[in-house]
């Protein structure tokens, strides 16, 4: 085995200068890679034919801000947790934008529910949903799994779980805007089922990912 | 939201020789905070000065948690791998302390997880494991191969048997055995090739 003096020779001679980290840019980079993803989305997909009028409904918009908000909050509480010495209470930030995200989602299946008719579910293009998730999801969790590489030593699981909320926000976007969903209880099945899925990936699988990438 | 800034700021005056305290950090961070910003920078020596002064603080840290013990270095050197993998983290506009205790808490918390792990599957080979203290009573698989040898020599035709116990057991020259035994030294030359190539077929068709 190594001694530590000779470990500690062998660190500095490797002491190569580096770029220091700079957490809020590396965030912003991240969504920038978000939103570009979204706009080759535009081009290369068409939006939803509804949606000038969903968006003059104070409800839709209200999910579809909750959503980006979880987004972007949980990208920025990442790379700020991931940084070794910083507060365990950024790991909260994006909180208030999911309760508002999700709260919005379950009121609007509650009253859907009451006036849908029993065994009327109507199912809309699914495997085209679920196309769309992988298109936007993949990428984004591949890019942001390779910026935060350097927490694998340091907080995987917590790092794990806000980059899958960041992902799933992020995606819910998408799919609100793409994606035509009559009936509210598969906006909230689709919106919330990928936002747990995401979660509970980068939970459990955080740790193993990471190490993957890193260094 | 709580931006994480510690109240507690280093203070500008710089006191050698302080004993790092239960409470925490030694009063060295501010120094540790600009060799580490000049490491970043590539300053290799600043960065050598550093990892030297920190490595007294992080073992005391380790062995707090650890009790004393070989893995205590195990886990020192494990922080200081990781502090080099995540150098550019630091943000030297922020204290050194909480960046420092933030990473050696992490790798000191793994360590222990690492520890209890194989405590729970593994078994040390104690002293006390062995049946005897002489070291070839306690390879059994020496013992069985020594067998084998032995009672392949004992197969052999009485000549050769000879020739082998003379010159490879009792390590003769080829005159003491010819001495020994009576036989002329070629025809002990000839036994004991023969002897030779009958043990390799013995031994060798047992293996297979």
């Amino acid at each position: 085995m190594i001694t530590t003096p000779d470990l500690i020779e062998s660190l500095a001679a490797k002491a190569a200068p580096v770029r220091r980290l700079a957490p809020i840019a590396s965030a912003c980079g991240w969504l920038a890679f978000a939103a570009l993803i979204l706009g080759l989305m535009v081009i290369g997909h068409q939006l939803r034919p509804d949606l000038a009028m969903r968006l003059a409904q104070p409800e839709f918009v209200r999910g579809i801000a909750g959503a980006l908000a979880t987004g972007v909050l949980a990208a920025i509480a990442a790379f700020l947790a991931s940084v070794p010495g910083r507060s365990r209470a950024w790991l909260l930030l994006p909180l208030p934008a999911l309760l508002v995200w999700t709260a919005t989602l379950g009121y609007g299946c509650l009253s859907n529910w009451v006036s849908l008719a029993p065994g009327s579910l109507p199912f809309g293009d699914e495997a085209g949903c679920f196309a769309l998730l992988a298109l936007t999801g993949v990428p984004l969790s591949l890019v942001m799994l390779i910026m935060l590489r350097h927490a694998a030593r340091l907080a995987p699981t917590a790092v794990g779980i806000l980059g899958g909320l960041a992902v799933a926000g992020m995606t819910a976007t998408v799919l609100s805007l793409f994606h035509a969903h009559d009936a509210s209880v598969l906006v909230l099945a689709w919106n919330l089922g990928t936002a747990l899925l995401l979660v509970a990936l980068g939970g459990l699988f955080g740790r193993r990912m990471l190490a993957w990438v890193a260094p | 939201m709580s931006s994480g800034q510690p109240s507690r700021g280093p203070a500008l005056s710089v006191v050698r020789e302080v004993a790092p305290d239960e409470a925490g950090l030694p009063d060295r961070a501010l120094d540790w905070s600009i060799c580490m910003a000049r490491a970043q920078e590539g300053d290799r020596d600043a960065y050598r000065r550093l990892l030297e002064q920190i490595a007294p603080y992080l073992r005391f840290l380790a062995g707090r948690r650890m009790g004393r013990g070989s893995d205590v270095e195990d886990a020192v050197q494990d922080v200081l791998l990781t502090l080099h993998a995540v150098r550019h983290t630091y943000d030297p506009a922020r204290p050194f302390g909480p960046w420092l205790v933030a990473i050696a808490n992490r790798r000191i918390v793994d360590s222990l997880r690492r520890r209890g792990r194989s405590a729970a599957r593994e078994t040390p080979l104690e002293p006390e494991h062995e049946t005897f203290a002489a070291l070839e009573t306690n390879f059994s698989e020496a013992a069985a191969e020594a067998r084998a040898l032995r009672e392949a020599v004992e197969s052999l035709p009485p000549g050769q048997r000879e020739a082998i116990r003379l010159l490879k057991l009792k390590e003769m020259s080829l005159n003491e055995a010819a001495a020994a035994s009576g036989v002329s030294v070629a025809a002990l030359k000839v036994a004991t090739h023969r002897a030779l190539k009958n043990l390799r077929k013995l031994l060798g068709s047992e293996a297979k």
